[in-house]
């Protein structure tokens, strides 16, 4: 077995749940949305977004994960030893535009997942959400929540995130992170919302949207924080992107060195080429990894990026998650796959501990 | 190989910049602060009109400079007048990407004669 790092499992973060989590006077508000039956990534003030489709009937199901110890038993099924959690309905965190409710909003889902998932079941490890509607105050509680062992990464939400996250008022986050030596993780969602680059209102439905909402987000973020020099000023920071799949990274890297051969004396904070900051500092998830007809070209694609760049994703229990085998089956070397399933994610969530040790994990669940 | 006579001394000032021909071969000759340079006047990255650029110094942003604009060394840096790659005269380096460099030809000063090697 290919011991399998997956850098993006979704826990189910109701208001119900988050609310005994929550300080006054927000937790009331939490507790308001208790019990409401709203669809996924639906919720008024708490996963705000635009539902714009009829339904149609024969989609598949809503999947969520209540509990840790599902969690573990669902990937553990699919062939996963360690999962990186983030959440479900809060991948919308960032277009919700009160930044006091926000931030006390994250600290309850960042108490909440170090209590109820990252306690008991072995291989569970989470992302600590960062508020980027008020990045000194999200900073602190980085620090603090950080000493936490679990904890692997900073989760930046993306999807109808204004400013973009390269601008220097999120400088005390990126800050944060470096200082505790964990990596920042973009996560984007499809989002109806007024701000760039996900004004996706003018598509006639969700296939569209879905095509956009994502890849959009990785490639506008990653222009943001090269044009302001975030790799350059936090020379130690790590940053994965997740959930665009990983074509977009090669274009995005030669269409940056393209143009800065033109323009670097406007981004002298460059001193080096983006795709060399590219290939030192940043990881690209799979999911949802990319299937042409060749697996070939897809083998290629990932040559491209870089065999180290490259970190596996399943995104469950998302509709369009990627069961490890949609990596595994490839046409590439036993190497390249040990490297691609967990060995690159141990070299960016470095607090996870080596495969020996969730080797004798495995062995105590069975 | 052979010296060819390009003019004077005098006929290259610091801060000057001439493009001169030998043997049907365009080079251009830089003084840069008194030492001077002679470049093919084809851009490695096109093959662009490279000497033809404007002579510049350049902006920098960095730890050293508490991450503020700075413009330095002006006078060093040769832009290619096609897609604007900054050259850095004295060692034909691109500044965008170290692959990317022109080569020099030897140039010399003997008795107020300046002579290119080609
Ligand atoms: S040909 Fe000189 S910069 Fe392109």
């Amino acid at each position: 077995m290919v011991f399998t790092v997956d850098c993006d499992v979704h826990v189910n973060d109701t208001p119900g749940a988050l609310a005994p989590y929550c300080d006054l006077p927000w937790r009331h508000s939490l507790e308001d949305l208790d019990g409401a039956n709203y669809p996924y990534l639906q919720i008024p003030g708490f996963a705000p977004n635009f539902r714009l489709d009829p339904p149609i009937r024969g989609m598949h199901p809503y999947r969520s994960v209540n509990t840790a110890r599902e969690m573990r038993e669902e990937l553990t099924e699919i062939g996963v030893d360690v999962g990186i959690l983030f959440p479900d309905h809060l991948l919308l965190f960032a277009a919700i535009p009160h930044p006091e409710y926000a931030l006390f909003l994250s600290r309850a889902y960042n108490r909440w997942l170090l209590d109820r998932w990252l306690r008991d079941e072995p291989g569970l490890y989470g992302a600590l959400l960062a508020c980027p509607q008020d990045p000194e105050g999200s900073a602190r509680d980085i620090e603090e929540f950080a000493r936490e062992d679990r904890i692997v990464a900073i989760y930046l939400p993306t999807a109808g995130v204004n400013p973009l996250w390269g601008h220097r008022r999120y400088d005390p986050i990126f800050a944060a992170a470096e200082a505790a030596d964990l990596p920042v993780v973009l996560h984007s969602v499809t989002i109806v919302s007024p701000v760039f680059p996900c004004q996706l209102e003018q598509f006639e439905n969700h296939f569209a949207r879905q095509m956009l909402g994502h890849s959009f987000a990785m490639m506008a973020n990653l222009v943001s924080i090269m044009h302001t020099g975030v790799p350059a000023r936090f020379p130690n920071l790590r940053i994965v992107f997740t959930e665009a799949g990983i074509a977009w990274a090669p274009y995005m890297k030669w269409r940056l060195d393209k143009y800065y051969h033109e323009y670097r004396r406007m981004v002298p904070v460059l001193e080096r080429r983006p795709s060399e900051y590219m290939s030192e500092r940043i990881w690209v998830s799979t999911q949802p990894i990319e299937e042409p007809d060749d697996p070939n070209h897809l083998v290629e694609t990932i040559r491209h990026i870089g065999e180290d760049r490259v970190v596996f994703a399943s995104d469950w229990p998302h509709h369009d998650f990627d069961h490890p085998r949609a990596l595994l089956r490839l046409p590439m070397p036993q190497d390249l796959k040990r490297k691609i399933m967990g060995e690159n994610a141990l070299r960016v969530f470095t607090r996870i501990p080596a495969p020996s040790a969730v080797g004798a994990d495995s062995e105590e669940r069975a | 190989m052979a010296e060819h006579v390009i003019g004077t001394i005098d006929d290259f000032p610091p801060g000057s910049s001439r493009l001169v021909k030998v043997r049907n071969v365009e080079i251009g000759v830089f003084n840069v602060g008194g030492t001077l340079y002679a470049l093919p006047n084809i851009c490695p990255h096109q093959a662009g009109p490279l000497c033809e650029g404007t002579v510049n110094g350049t902006m920098i942003c960095n730890a050293a400079t508490e991450w503020k604009h700075q413009w330095v060394r002006d006078g060093e840096f040769l832009t290619c007048p096609w897609h604007g790659i900054e050259f850095e005269i004295a060692t034909g380096r691109a500044l965008a990407n170290p692959r990317l460099r022109v080569r020099q030809y030897p140039i010399s000063v003997d008795q107020g004669l300046v002579k290119i090697t080609l």
